[in-house]
Formats: structure tokens, sequence, C-alpha cells
């Protein structure tokens, strides 16, 4: 039953030109699209758990001469929070693009988005990543600038400049790789890649290429702009599963492919960058005037987290500490993709009502708007890593790794940032709670405000009280 | 020719190339910028031939600098009647004169190192060779692809994935940009000897089209080069002031440009239905799905082209307008 | 010794080098598209420099396939970066 993992490349495809064929059923067509995507992302999660790596060799051809798909405990997970998020989201837009116009716009390039990403976290081949991270990066752009204004216009063109820049050095990487191997199967290539200096120079520059991708200080610049501007819905996947699929091919690279080329020194690199993510990334999201800035700002941080388990993945041996430090990293990736998503949700939510989403005008949300204010709250719980979270699982398992190895300072950045993480989510919920002191009604709208709220709880609980079972899977799927 | 003239040729090819870039991003001028870039492909295009990759050298001609010029020449065309524009500085940066000459040396210091970095790499490649096996697999499956051209056989057969994706690419494009607003206003008609030469150069691009998508798979050439090749019949009509750009109408338009990936599906799906892998052309059948696979995606392509040429949406294109 | 693949392979590196210099150095946006064009052109002479296995033996086709594929994804997105920078000079008018 292998076939599933073309099918969750081709079935989001298969809609999106559905959806430019017959613009006016383009939002069902979407929907239901989205549900059997969704399912069959479950089952593919189901049949990893049950027997392992999944491979599929496209056309009949082995893979080296053809190009192969591969499924394992991690691009498992990653495909359902993907599934779940673009699900929720989808539901969401259904009732934010009012106008046909965008609507028509909207949709074929949404699913097109999401068999980028799918084709990402399944593809077994370097240059086929690469047109995957292309499809990616052009699918988001076109979705960011999507309602024409100027500055989302601008952001969206900063954002198209800088993904271009890296994947053309992702691609000059893939050009070493295959001059000094001869291939480009991720299997063949971690068998035989050795650490020598075309190896070297190759990771360097794949990884140039996915950090600017992933927005990794000091890289981050196009994030804040691009994301804050775009359409709510298309802010949500970007900040939740765009920048988390290039983050897992730099994962995939370091961890699998180029196991034995990485140094010590490299993975501390990556950490202290991503340390200094944590804190500047916490500072600006303190200090924004607007909503949506400062979940941009949220995302440069949370991101470094995850940058943090490098030197952990790096320093222990094959064994139940590393599954654990590894299930944490998967933890906190998920726990920040629903919460975020959900966040910028939210936000929409309120910007539509109000006009606006400055911090400072927020006065009395929390009574006209009593859902989404607790969905808020809820996305706060897994960004500052309280439990029951997801995120709370993550961070323990962060510190715990680095105190088993030794590495004071990364435990130092962590707590740090979750006290700002702390601050600043209070001081969106402050500036919410205004003077009255009953709610009207329980939903102001509900269709809206359903999917943050699924997506926060999610991240908030569901993930935390789930997280053994995560851990199990990733056993299942090495 | 001897090994030493043939260094000579080489050495003033490569020369001129990189000059001809070196040139182009130099240009304080938009315009001149443009037109070396043009020459810069063409030159390319030598350079591919050269190194026997025909197939690419003829998609470097017609996409890299044909096309690619032409997208350039028309957007420099809209900027010239607006103040703010393509040829214009960023409003940013404006820093100390300092610390911008520092910046660019240390820039230009890193790519220095950087293609000092390769170089060494390379020259270290290439004492150790790796493995051919990737190229002998494809020679030995030659046979079983259903083509005789071996790029056309990677292209379509052993790597059709890619090519599936590349298509999605093509598609995202064009829907970003007909999201983005409508096409630019046309041309005026061409003037006598103009339209003449239309009458007769259409006709001839389109044959070619043919030509190309059918003799690539014994031959160089291909659904890419013949797609280009279509796109620019379409520009030339365009230039030529023509209203009917060869683009149809709005429904029509879209199944156009959702063919190429869209035929591939249906092939892909069609194959998995009767229990064999995505994309697993039987031998026997093998030929002619690759040809209707590649007919459809030259259209396709051709299309798209001449959707990102005109800028936008095209005029007699619009989406449904009641609600 | 000089062969023509190392030859075709370090001008590739210089014209990497080159494309990336000017697309960081911020310049016009015309500038930057044409530079990341140009760094792209770069990869490509590199990929069909490994190519090359001389004028008796046949090329290794799997990097002209990947290069084509990269000529028609450059193409694209040029075309996107353009249709943004149109828009985004219209709106600029009309303030």
């Amino acid at each position: 039953m292998t076939d599933v993992l073309i099918i969750l490349v081709s079935l989001p495809l298969a809609g999106a030109l559905l959806c430019l064929l017959l613009p006016r059923a383009a939002t069902v067509v979407a929907l239901i699209t989205a549900v059997i995507t969704a399912l069959a992302s479950g089952s593919l999660l189901y049949a990893v758990s049950t027997q392992g790596t999944l491979l599929y060799e496209l056309g009949g051809w082995t893979a080296g001469l053809g190009i192969a798909l591969r499924a394992d405990g991690l691009s498992a997970l990653l495909l359902v929070m993907v599934a779940l998020v673009i699900l929720a989201t989808s539901f969401y837009a259904s009732a934010y693009f009012s106008k046909s116009a965008a609507r028509a716009h909207f949709w074929p390039l949404w699913l097109l988005l999401w068999t980028a990403l799918n084709a990402l976290l399944l593809s077994g081949d370097l240059f086929n990543l690469y047109v995957t991270l292309e499809l990616l990066g052009l699918s988001a752009v076109a979705l960011a600038s999507l309602g024409g204004k100027i500055a989302a216009v601008q952001a969206a063109l900063r954002y198209l400049l800088v993904g271009l820049l890296g994947s053309m050095l992702f691609l000059a990487g893939v050009s070493l790789i295959y001059a000094g191997y001869g291939s480009l199967d991720l299997a063949v290539l971690s068998r035989t890649v050795e650490p020598e200096p075309i190896a070297w120079l190759a990771l360097s520059l794949m990884t140039a290429g996915l950090l600017l991708k992933t927005a990794l200080f000091p890289l981050h610049f196009w994030l804040p702009p691009a994301h804050a501007s775009a359409p709510a819905p298309v802010s949500a996947a970007l900040s939740a599963l765009v920048v988390k699929a290039a983050f897992y091919l730099v994962l995939r690279l370091w961890m699998d492919v180029f196991a034995d080329v990485v140094t010590p020194a490299a993975a501390d690199l990556l950490a202290a960058l991503g340390a200094t993510a944590v804190l500047w990334g916490s500072w600006r999201a303190l200090r924004a005037q607007r909503l949506k800035v400062l979940a941009a700002y949220s995302t440069v941080a949370q991101l470094g987290y995850l940058f943090l388990f490098f030197p952990l993945l790096q320093a222990l041996p094959p064994g139940p500490a590393l599954d654990a430090a590894t299930g944490g990293l998967i933890m906190l990736a998920l726990s920040h993709g629903f919460a975020k998503a959900g966040l910028f949700l939210a936000i929409g939510v309120i910007q539509q009502r109000s006009g606006n989403d400055s911090i400072a005008e927020l006065d009395g949300t929390a009574q006209r708007l009593p859902v989404t204010t607790f969905a808020i709250a809820l996305a706060g719980v897994a960004l500052i890593g309280l439990p029951p979270s997801g995120a709370f699982l993550g961070k323990w398992q962060l510190i715990a790794g680095s105190f088993a190895t030794g590495q004071w300072l990364w435990i130092v950045v962590t707590v740090i940032g979750s006290l700002l993480a702390a601050a600043y989510t209070f001081r969106i919920l402050g500036h919410a709670f205004g003077s009255q002191l009953y709610p009207s009604r329980a939903f102001a709208v509900a269709r809206e405000e359903w999917p943050a709220l699924i997506l926060t709880a999610t991240a908030a609980v569901v993930l935390g009280l789930a997280g053994a079972s995560v851990w199990t899977l990733l056993e299942a799927g090495a | 020719m001897n090994s030493t003239s043939l260094l000579v040729f080489d050495g003033l090819l490569l020369v001129s190339i990189v000059s001809l870039a070196w040139a182009a991003l130099a240009s304080i001028d938009a315009r001149r910028s443009v037109i070396l870039f043009m020459a810069f492909g063409l030159v390319l295009a030598l350079a591919w031939a050269r190194l026997r990759a025909p197939d690419v050298a003829l998609a470097e001609a017609a996409i890299g600098a044909g096309l690619s010029g032409a997208l350039l020449l028309a957007a420099l065309h809209d900027h010239d009647r607006t103040a703010a524009g393509v040829g214009s500085s960023s409003t940013q940066n404006q820093t100390s004169a300092g610390l911008t000459t520092v910046i660019r040396w240390s820039v230009t210091l890193l790519c220095a190192a950087l293609a000092v970095g390769l170089g060494w790499a390379l020259v270290h490649v290439f004492d150790h060779p790796a493995n051919d096996a990737l190229a002998r697999a494809v020679a030995e499956n030659l046979d079983l692809s259903g083509v005789s051209n071996p790029v056309t056989a990677v292209l379509l057969n052993f790597r059709a994935y890619d090519t599936l994706l590349e298509l999605a690419v093509l598609l995202t494009a064009v829907l970003g940009i007909f999201a983005l607003g409508p096409a630019r206003a046309g041309y005026q008609p061409a003037g006598l000897i103009f339209d003449g030469l239309t009458r007769w150069l259409v006709p001839v691009l389109i044959l070619t089209a043919a030509y190309l998508l059918w003799v690539g798979a014994h031959a160089p050439g291909g659904a890419f080069q013949a797609g280009a090749t279509l796109a620019a019949a379409g520009v030339v009509l365009r230039l030529a002031g023509r209203h009917q750009i060869g683009l149809p109408a709005a429904r029509t338009l879209h199944i156009v440009l959702a063919a190429g990936v869209g035929m591939f599906l249906l092939v892909g799906f069609a194959l998995l239905a009767t229990g064999r892998a995505f994309l697993g052309y039987p031998p026997a059948w093998a030929g002619s799905l690759i040809l209707l696979i590649e007919t459809a995606a030259m259209l396709a392509i051709a299309a798209t082209l001449v959707s990102a040429f005109v800028g936008g949406q095209p005029e007699s294109v619009t989406i449904d307008n009641e609600e | 010794m000089l062969t023509t693949q190392l030859l075709y392979a370090l001008s590739g590196c210089v014209i990497v080098a080159l494309g990336l210099r000017s697309a960081l150095l911020h310049s016009s946006l015309l500038q930057r598209v044409l530079a990341i064009n140009v760094m792209g052109s770069g990869v490509f002479m590199i990929l069909l420099a490994v190519a090359y296995r001389g004028a008796e033996v046949a090329p290794d086709p799997v990097p002209h396939a990947l290069v084509l594929t990269g000529i028609v994804v450059a193409v694209s997105a040029t075309a996107l970066a353009l249709a943004l920078a149109r828009r985004l000079a219209a709106e600029q008018d009309d303030d």
C-alpha cells in the first residue's frame, strides 16, 4: 500500500487543477480535496507506525536511475501536521475570501503549496528536492502577494529574491554532490558520502541556501514583513509550514545524509545562531506594535529553539538518549506549527472585526471575541512551553539533553526565551481584557473562530497528552 | 581541429562569456544590461553546444536568451513610462561611504573565496572522478524507455516526476502573474513590412515547433524547445499588434495551461489503476505515451510563456463576473 | 593538465561568484534578477562540464536533463519577479 506516497503528492495537485478549471465550485472542490488528503496523510502515519520506513520507486525504476519517495516517522508526523493545519486553515479561508476573484486565484495556489510541501517531505532525491523547493517558494510568494497591497507585494518580492538566492546556493551544492559521488539519491548518498572537502563545501552551500529559507538569524530579515503583510490564512501557512519544511531539510541533510561529515563545531555554530534568533526574535516580538509583526518575530524565535538541538543530536551516540532528544525536537516543531497557525488565524479574526491588528487598540477583545482570545491564550501556552503543551515536552528534552552533554548555555537561552515569550503573550492578553466584566456571547462568528481554537488546543493540550505515541512512532519509523 | 586550436576556441569563448556576464551586471543602464544579458545567453548556448549538449543549447537559446530577454525588455518598456521602476535603485541603503566600501570589498572577497573553494573542490573531483553508474544505467535501460534520445528518456521517463513538478512550477508562476493584475496594453498594428514578415514567420515557427516535438524522441529537441518556439510565435504576433495573440479565451486558456500537469497526472493515474507504478510506462507503449505527454506539455509551456510575456491576465480572459 | 572539463568547470565557478557578488550588493531589482540568472548559468556550466566526457564518448545525459529543468524553473521565477515589480510600480504610481 505504498501508493499512498504518490497519492499524497498527486491528489492536491489534481485538486489545484480542478479548482483552476471550475472557479465557481473552487471552494467546495478544495475542501473536499483537503479532507481526502488529510485522511490519506493519516493512513500514511498508520502505515509507517506499523511497517516502518516506506519506499516508493516512481516509474518502477530503481532509486538512483529514477526518483524514490520515502516516508519515515519524521516525515510522516510532519505530513500529518501539514495536513491538519492546511485543513483547518482552509475552512477559515473559505470564510475569509469573500470576493470571487480572490477566491478563484487563492484555491489553486493554495493546493499547489500543499503539493509542494508534501512533495518536499516525501522526496528521496536531491535534485527533486531543489524542484520542490522552487515550487514551494513560488507558490508561497504568489499567495503572499494576493490582495495586491503595496506592503504585501514589496515583502513578497523580497521574499522571492531571497528564496531564489537560497535555491541557487542549494543547487550549487547539489551539482558538487553529483560531481563527487555520481548519485542524487539520498539513501545511496548517506552510504557513500565521506568527510572530504567536496562534501563539506556542498553541505555548506546547501545549508546556506536552506538557512535563508528557514530564516535563521541573521538571514531572517525577509520574514517579518512577508508574514505580517500576507492575508491571514497565508501567514498561518507560511509561519507554521513553509519555514518548517526548509528546517526539515536541514535536519535531514545534517542527521541523515551527511551524518559523517558534520562536525561538533558546525553544530555549535548552528546552535549559536539559533540562540541569537531566540533572544533577538523574542525581544523584537515584545516590542512589536502589531499582532502580526509580533507573531512573525515569534516564529523567528521559535525556529531558533529548533536549532539549539543540533549540538545534542550531534554529540549523543545512537540510543535512547538520542531518540528522546530527536523526539523532543519534533514535538517542539509540531507544537509550534499548530500554535502559530492558530495564532495567525485568531489574529485574522480580530483584524477583520476591528480593521487593524494594533496591540494597543485591543481593548475589550476578550469580551467581544472570547473564543478567539482563549485561542490566543492557548497559543501562548504552547509558545511559552507550559505544561501540558507539546512544547513543554520538547523544551524539557532540550534542557535534559543540554544537561547531559554539559552544554549549559542552551539552558540559559531556553529559559530567557521562555520568559520573553511569557512577556509578550501576557502583553497581548493584558490589552485584550477590557473593562467589561462578562462576555456577551460565547461565539461571535463560529465558522471563523473554530479553526483557530482547534489548532491552538492541539498545540497546547493534545500534543502534550499524546506525546508518548510520538516517540514510539519515531522508533517504529526509524 | 587539433587540440590546441580547440583550446584557443574554448579560451576565447569562455573569456567572452565571462566578460559579457561582468558587463551585464556592472552596467548602470538597465537597457544595456538586458541586451548584454541576452548576448550572454546566446554565447552560452554556443558553449553548451561545444560541450555536446545540443538539447540544452536549443533550450538556452530559445528560453534562456530569447524568452527571458523578451520578458526583461517588456518589463523595461513598462517602466520607461513610470517614475519608479525596474531600473531604479532600491530605496534602502545609503549608509556612510566608508561602510559601503567595506561591505563591497568583504562581499567581493567572500565571493572570490567561494570561487576558489569551488574550483579547488572540482579539481580534486576531476582527479578522482566519481563512478558513472548513472550514465551507464541510462544507457542500459534506454531500449526500455521508448525513445532513443537519452536526454528525453531521462526527462520524460526515468525522472518524469521532476518534469511533472517542473510543469507545476510553470503553472504556479503563471497563476501568480494572473493574480497580480491584467495584461499590458498591446502594441500598435505593425507596418506593412513587419506584418508581411509575421504572416510568413509565424507558420514557420509553428511548423518548427511541431518538428522539434516530433524529433525529440531520437534527436535533440523535445517539448520544452518546441514550447518555447511556439511561444516565440505568440510573441511575434503580439509585437505585430495583433489583438488575438494565439491565446484561446478564458476557459480554454485555463485548460491549456493545466494540460501539461493534467496529462501527466492522467497517464500516471491510469497506469496506477492498471497495477503498474505511477508513470511506469509499459515498454511497448512508452514512446506513444511520452509523445502524448510532450504534446500537452508543449502547449502548456507555450501558453505559459506567452501569458508571462503579456504580463498578466490577457484581455479576452475574464473570471466569471457573477458572484 | 587543463582539460576541457576543468576549464569549463572553473569558468562556471567564476560566473557563480560574479552572480553571487552582484546579487548580494543591493543594486536595482533588475540587476538582482539578472545576477541570480547569471549565478544559475554558472551552476549549469559546472554541471555540463561534469557531464562532458570528451569527443569520443557520449556525455552523461542526466546533468543535461537537470540543466534543462533548471532553465525552465529560472524563467518561471524571473517572470513572477518581473510581474511583482510591475505591480509594485503601478501601486507606487497611484500614490
